[in-house]
């Protein structure tokens, strides 16, 4: 079983508030020197795939497309207990949208061989645009199931866990196939142990360009962007106070009947 | 449309009290670890966050020490991890360091615990045992299943060790122990002790079992400090310890003692920083969000003062920390130097959990926020491991000859 993580590293989500800018120009978050982490749901992810190999066997395999700093990203993973890494990154490919990041996901991909099972995360931590994932299927000519919490091993396949709005959904799949993973308290990832930290550290995380993956200029990177991001603001929370005079059931009727104006009951 | 609890929140709506620790760096100094430092330090950072943090108020309060994190930090291999060999991984002293930092920030129970596994059990037995004892005792100290302790101070003998009385006596193939030591952390949850006593032969150190016949350990009641941790006197009757128990690498007497002192109080130095951060972290968010005379508090002058004291003493402390570790590393380091760093940090961190208990006003004094609980730790560290004017004494001692103890 050769399986597949896709892991973005991103601006670490639970900065507070106040230290959340964008910039005007680019219309993205600042770096600012933040901390970088892998993206939340990506971990769940990888935290299926090693349990998952656990049980059956297996090889993991982790791609990012990203900066250089994205190695540190990969790292964590290895420490974690993947097999091995590799990241595409290209100045090139900076400023792709969806389609450009599973382009080069897809190229990635190829690259390694083959691959049975490829997970995603549901949603990445910082645009979540909920999309990569089936676009990379698509790419890929596999099927894709999205919101998944759990698999099983289930008649040389699998019985997918899909997360709906009031309940699960069981989905056969037998792969090839790509799932976005959300978290569950089955797929709470692990802390990395010291020594394989350690271990991480020392194996080699191979880097591929554009170049090196033969990726069409034209389907990556800012020219390749299908929709343009026209504005970008940090919403600002307001919070006002109003006191309603009068006596108790007065005060009672004003407050029902606000509720009711802003369809909060 | 799916809807769900993400596992983190969308960063705007992220209110005060629900924030994550996220360090605080403000010279860069992060960038000056390597990238194995920094996961180290983020994956025990985790840990805390997630599994010491929501407990450790009640552990102070009942006065309990979290035993259900022992095989959890095995698992993490942070018990002597910056030994090598003997199933310990051997990281940088640094690597080491941000351990000792991140676990303080939890609490300094947890980080004494760590100090006195790895650093006073393991590494005597790293250091001064036979190959019997490092492979009989180092795996099982590593991994959480055997807990350690270290016995030097006695009731009449603190600060001035050597004066020790308790004494092994040699009869035949074993050892015969007479005496007492106080204040020994993880006293009575201890399967070994290092006990330091008085032989024919000068101060030599000594494993004691658990269970060795005439060896009892009681716990201390009553504490305001270091609630969160097991603090014990070990009393030690006509106690019968085989030959082999003895250390053989100790013959230098209290010298050994003292390596192993050096050993913890490097990593002491470190977790003042990491009790220093939290304190700064919750009296800076709390300065910006309580009002008072119509204004947040964090806008008034005395109280920037205060802060900015605060960030300033943390700064200088984690540069002296990953200076001394990088001079640990290269095995450059002189016991004054490690003297200096614990005596300094210490102090500035006893003071900046004082200021920001100030700041908190009367939401200083409730277990409520952390603070109270590192102010009253900082205490111990004040005084363990050398008291502050010992160190001075040392300090001083080294920079113009002369001793100024007795
Ligand atoms: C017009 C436009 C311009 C943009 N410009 C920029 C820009 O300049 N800079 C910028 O940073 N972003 C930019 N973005 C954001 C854009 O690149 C998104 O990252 C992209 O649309 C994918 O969406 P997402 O990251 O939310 O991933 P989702 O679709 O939410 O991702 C789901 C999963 O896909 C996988 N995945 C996603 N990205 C990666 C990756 N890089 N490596 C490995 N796995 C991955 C992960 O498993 C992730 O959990 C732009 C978006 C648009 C629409
Ligand atoms: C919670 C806790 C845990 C501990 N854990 C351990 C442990 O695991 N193992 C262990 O062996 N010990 C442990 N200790 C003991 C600790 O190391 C001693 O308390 C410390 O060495 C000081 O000794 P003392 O308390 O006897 O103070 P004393 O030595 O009596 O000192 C009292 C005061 O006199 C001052 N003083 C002493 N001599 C001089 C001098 N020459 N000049 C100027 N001032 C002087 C001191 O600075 C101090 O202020 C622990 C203590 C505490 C509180």
């Amino acid at each position: 079983m050769r399986i597949v993580v896709c892991l973005k590293q991103i601006i670490d989500p639970e900065l507070p508030a106040t230290q959340f800018r964008i910039d005007a120009e680019s219309k993205r978050q600042q770096s600012d020197n933040h901390p970088l982490v892998i993206s939340p749901y990506d971990e769940n992810a990888l935290e299926l795939a090693l349990k998952l190999k656990e049980q059956t066997g297996g090889h993991v395999t982790l791609l990012s497309v990203g900066q250089p700093s994205a190695v540190s990203a990969l790292r964590k993973g290895l420490a974690m207990g993947a097999d091995e890494a590799a990241l595409i990154t290209d100045p090139a490919i900076e400023g792709s949208d969806a389609f450009g990041v599973a382009t080069a996901l897809a190229r990635g991909i190829e690259k390694l061989g083959h691959a049975d099972l490829v997970l995603c995360g549901c949603e990445s931590g910082d645009w979540a645009d909920r999309i990569v994932g089936p676009i990379l299927a698509e790419t890929l000519h596999i099927p894709c199931v999205t919101f998944i919490a759990r698999l099983e091993k289930h008649n040389g396949g699998f019985l997918a866990h899909r997360v709906v709005e009031d309940g699960y959904e069981l989905w056969e799949v037998v792969p090839p196939v790509l799932l976005t993973i959300l978290s569950d308290e089955t797929n709470t990832p692990r802390y990395p142990k010291v020594k394989d930290i350690m271990a991480a550290s020392r194996k080699s995380i191979p880097t591929w360009s554009g170049a090196d993956l033969d990726l069409d200029a034209s389907r990556i990177g800012k020219a390749a962007v299908r929709a343009e991001v026209q504005e970008l603001t940090v919403p600002t929370q307001e919070s006002r106070c109003q006191l309603l005079e009068g006596e108790p059931e007065e005060q009672v009727a004003m407050l029902v009947a606000r509720l009711r104006e802003r369809k909060v009951i | 449309m799916v809807s769900f609890t993400p596992k983190t929140s969308v960063p705007f709506f992220a209110e005060i009290e629900m924030e994550r620790f996220t360090g605080l760096d403000y010279y860069r100094v992060d960038e000056l670890y390597t990238d194995e430092e920094r996961l180290v330090r983020n994956t025990v950072r985790d840990f805390v966050d997630a599994e010491v943090l929501p407990i450790i108020e009640a552990h102070h309060r009942q006065g309990t020490f979290p035993l259900a994190l022992i095989p959890r930090l095995g698992e993490l291999g942070v018990l002597g991890a910056n030994l090598q060999g003997y199933g310990c991984p051997g990281i940088t002293e640094v690597a080491y360091g941000l351990i000792m930092q991140e676990l303080e920030r939890g609490d300094s129970g947890l980080r004494s615990f760590a100090s006195v596994q790895g650093a006073l059990v393991m590494f005597p037995i790293r250091a001064f045992g036979t190959e019997a004892q490092k492979i009989g005792w180092l795996p099982r100290l590593a991994r959480g299943e055997k807990v350690g302790c270290f016995g030097l101070t006695e009731p009449d003998y603190g600060s001035d060790p050597g004066g020790m009385v308790t004494k092994a006596v040699r009869r035949g193939d074993h050892y015969i122990l007479n005496g007492s030591k106080l204040w020994i952390t993880n006293g009575t949850i201890s399967d070994v002790a290092v006990v330091w006593a008085r032989t024919d032969e000068g101060i030599r150190g000594f494993l004691v079992e658990k269970g060795m016949p005439g060896f009892t350990a009681r716990e201390i009641e009553g504490k305001f400090s270091l609630r969160a941790s097991v603090t014990s006197e070990l009393i030690f009757q006509d106690c019968r310890i085989p030959r082999e128990n003895l250390l053989p690498g100790t013959a230098q007497g209290l010298k050994a003692a003292f390596a192993c002192l050096n050993q913890a109080r490097y990593g002491i130095a470190w977790g003042a920083v990491g009790a220093a951060m939290t304190c700064y972290d919750v009296a800076l968010k709390y300065a910006k969000t309580r009002v008072q005379f119509g204004r947040p508090i964090a806008g008034f002058q005395l109280v920037q003062q205060k802060l900015v004291y605060m960030l300033t003493e943390i700064t200088k402390a984690q540069l002296l920390c990953l200076r001394l570790g990088q001079l640990k590393q290269a095995e450059h380091v002189h016991h004054t130097q490690v003297s200096l760093a614990k005596m300094n940090n210490v102090d500035k961190a006893r003071e900046i959990a004082r200021l920001a208990r100030e700041i908190l006003g009367a939401a200083g004094i409730v277990d409520e926020y952390p603070v109270i609980r590192h102010m009253l730790n900082l205490e111990t560290l004040y005084t363990y491991e050398g008291t502050h004017d010992i160190h001075t004494l040392v300090l001083g001692q080294d920079i113009t000859d002369l001793s100024a103890f007795a």
